[in-house]
């Protein structure tokens, strides 16, 4: 705060108190500290004077004080990393922007296109997230991921996220009659259907990290250390780590999904327990092998 | 905690007006707030503020008070200390803590107080249709944004070796971060997964190499996963009619999906990773089948695993 306020004395306490998050009693309580800290000697003249003047503050004998601070880098990342994220959604403007360029200047001088953050919205992400704002009933077309099922759904939908590289749309299925997430990179198709509904006025912050319920399936993996990322993508348990890899035990709703993962990781994984899972895995694996013996069978 | 934020600002004062190296010693008896009978106390507190003073980001190094060294001071380094003035409007303020407010890292927002050093925000924010979260690598992601910016070295372990790269950007795509840097030892220029990179640390130099000219980090990184690598295949891959279109969407618009005969739909895909697109294509499970060549065929069933 104090570079701020120096450089612009006589600044109302309301707005400093607004830029920077303090209540009055809380910027009374830190002007009074500042007064009484100082330079060596710290008599009158040494002592920085800040004072709440009729409403203004003002902060002086403290020229030293008065260039921003470096930021810290996970700070100068946090800033950055954000404002690209939203420029690359394509949900900023020319104000954003010139902020941008104004940061990367200071922060990368010699790096225009060192740094990146690509997060480019799908299509339908746009429609679905006018939806929410519009208060519109939209029907999708939705192939889920775990089942493969096709179906055809009026949602409500009430916001859009992403997050590690996957874009979601939260929204009230008419069809499970409850609130669900749904992949909209699975979505093939959505419709405005010309119907609205009433946003509600409190909306949660959606859980997108899956949590465990009772009826979950566990399995106990090994994970060698090529798959090492397993651990740090998916919300799983260590049970052990040493420098050969790792055991890690993950639950899930549907046993095909860790299948799914198995045979992705093929040798860099061994099931070590959990007889859904291997069942779903064998399940999978003579599928596919089927589909291939029938052209191989052909030739 | 009240003396404690006093003693501090004091400090920093001290050390940014001494403009030379000041002696522990010196600073003991100079400036208020600090024990002058106890040693033991003295150095207790002095460390720890000197740590709280470098979290904040203010950059306190040790140097010697004279040219024969014989002693030791600490001083501020001026340059380090302030941020050159990015010069932001109050709009563009506001915009940057919005997007500070819409994005995530690993479900915390970061920036914050960043954005009170760069001079608040005024004005209240309006909410925004957009959540995202990129992402946490911790420490990881710090140290490399910390060495890109500064040109320093970063070592750390990739695949079971050390390495050392002169870190020349940093992309996050499709959910993960990425650095692009060249291999000291080899001389090839490289993209690392972060999160499979151990432990990485940035080295004592600034400006320790010069980024090649016209260096693009956008470019470096590949769209798709299969795309890094060092082999060169064209995948002839058939997927069903209902799962098609999932695979057209990853594919982009340059690959071609042409309806054969049964009803599926074919493609010619370049790979470059076979590991990286067999991993892709069990994700379709059994509605989707690489037809040739031969030998990724094999691969793939190798990687499927279970007898006939």
């Amino acid at each position: 705060m104090l570079p701020w306020v120096i450089a612009h004395p006589g600044v109302p306490v309301d707005e400093v108190c607004d830029r920077f998050g303090y209540t009055r009693g809380e910027l009374i309580r830190d002007l009074n500290t500042v007064f009484v800290c100082g330079l060596p000697g710290y008599g009158p003249g040494d002592l920085m004077d800040a004072s709440i003047d009729d409403d203004e503050v003002v902060v002086e004998m403290a020229e030293y004080f008065s260039r921003p601070l470096r930021l810290s880098p996970p700070e100068a990342l946090g800033i950055l990393a954000s404002a690209k994220a939203v420029e690359s959604a394509g949900s900023g403007g020319p104000v954003l922007s010139r902020a941008i360029e104004k940061l990367e200047g200071v922060l990368l001088p010699d790096g225009a296109d060192a740094f990146v953050v690509d997060l480019p919205e799908p299509p339908l992400a746009g429609r679905l997230r006018s939806a929410a704002r519009e208060g519109e009933v939209v029907t999708i077309d939705y192939t889920a991921i775990a089942s493969g099922e096709r179906t055809v759904r009026d949602i409500e939908p009430w916001s859009v996220l992403t997050t590690l590289g996957n874009w979601y749309v939260v929204a009230y299925c008419r069809h499970a009659g409850a609130e669900r997430v749904f992949r909209i990179d699975r979505i093939r198709s959505a419709e405005a259907t010309g119907e609205r509904f009433s946003p509600r006025p409190e909306e949660r912050e959606p859980e997108i990290r899956y949590v465990p319920s009772d009826d979950d399936a566990v399995a106990t993996i090994r994970l060698g250390r090529r798959a090492a990322w397993v651990a740090e993508y998916y919300p799983v348990e260590i049970v052990d780590s040493g420098p050969e890899g790792q055991t890690i035990r993950m639950s899930v709703a549907d046993p095909s999904r860790a299948a799914r993962l198995l045979l992705r990781l093929g040798e860099d994984a061994v099931l070590l327990a959990g007889d859904e899972v291997a069942s779903a895995a064998s399940d999978l694996r003579s599928r596919i092998r089927a589909r291939y013996a029938r052209r191989t069978g052909d030739d | 905690m009240q003396k404690v934020i006093e003693r501090i600002l004091n400090l920093l004062a001290f050390l940014l007006t001494a403009e030379r190296p000041v002696t522990a010693d010196e600073i003991r008896h100079t400036v208020a707030g600090y024990d002058r009978d106890n040693d033991a106390a003295f150095h207790r507190t002095f460390e720890r503020d000197k740590a709280i003073l470098r979290r904040l980001g203010i950059p306190i190094e040790r140097e010697a008070t004279d040219v024969f060294e014989v002693e030791f001071g600490y001083v501020v380094d001026h340059a380090a200390y302030g941020l050159d003035d990015p010069g932001l409007s109050d709009d563009e303020r506001a915009a940057l803590a919005l997007a500070v407010q819409a994005v995530g890292f690993g479900g915390r927002p970061a920036g914050h107080e960043g954005l009170m050093k760069l001079g608040g925000a005024a004005g209240s924010l309006a909410g925004t249709q957009l959540g995202a979260d990129i992402g946490s690598h911790g420490d990881s992601l710090d140290t490399t944004f910390a060495a890109i910016s500064e040109r320093r070295i970063l070592s750390f372990t990739y695949h079971g070796k050390a390495r050392r790269i002169e870190p020349y950007g940093l992309v996050h795509r499709r959910g993960h971060w990425y650095v692009i840097g060249r291999e000291t030892t080899t001389d090839r220029t490289k993209v690392y997964r972060l999160d499979r990179a151990g432990a990485p640390t940035a080295g004592d130099q600034a400006s320790a190499f010069v980024r090649p000219q016209g260096f693009n980090a956008s470019e470096a990184v590949l769209d798709r996963p299969w795309e890094t690598g060092e082999d060169d295949l064209v995948a002839h891959v058939a997927f069903d009619g209902d799962v098609a279109w999932i695979a057209q969407r990853e594919l982009g618009p340059s690959v071609e999906l042409v309806e054969s005969s049964d009803g599926s739909l074919e493609a010619r895909i370049g790979v470059n990773s076979p590991d990286a697109f067999i991993a892709w294509i069990v994700g379709f499970e059994d509605k989707a089948e690489i037809l040739a060549p031969g030998e990724l065929r094999d691969r793939f069933l190798d990687h499927v695993g279970g007898s006939m």
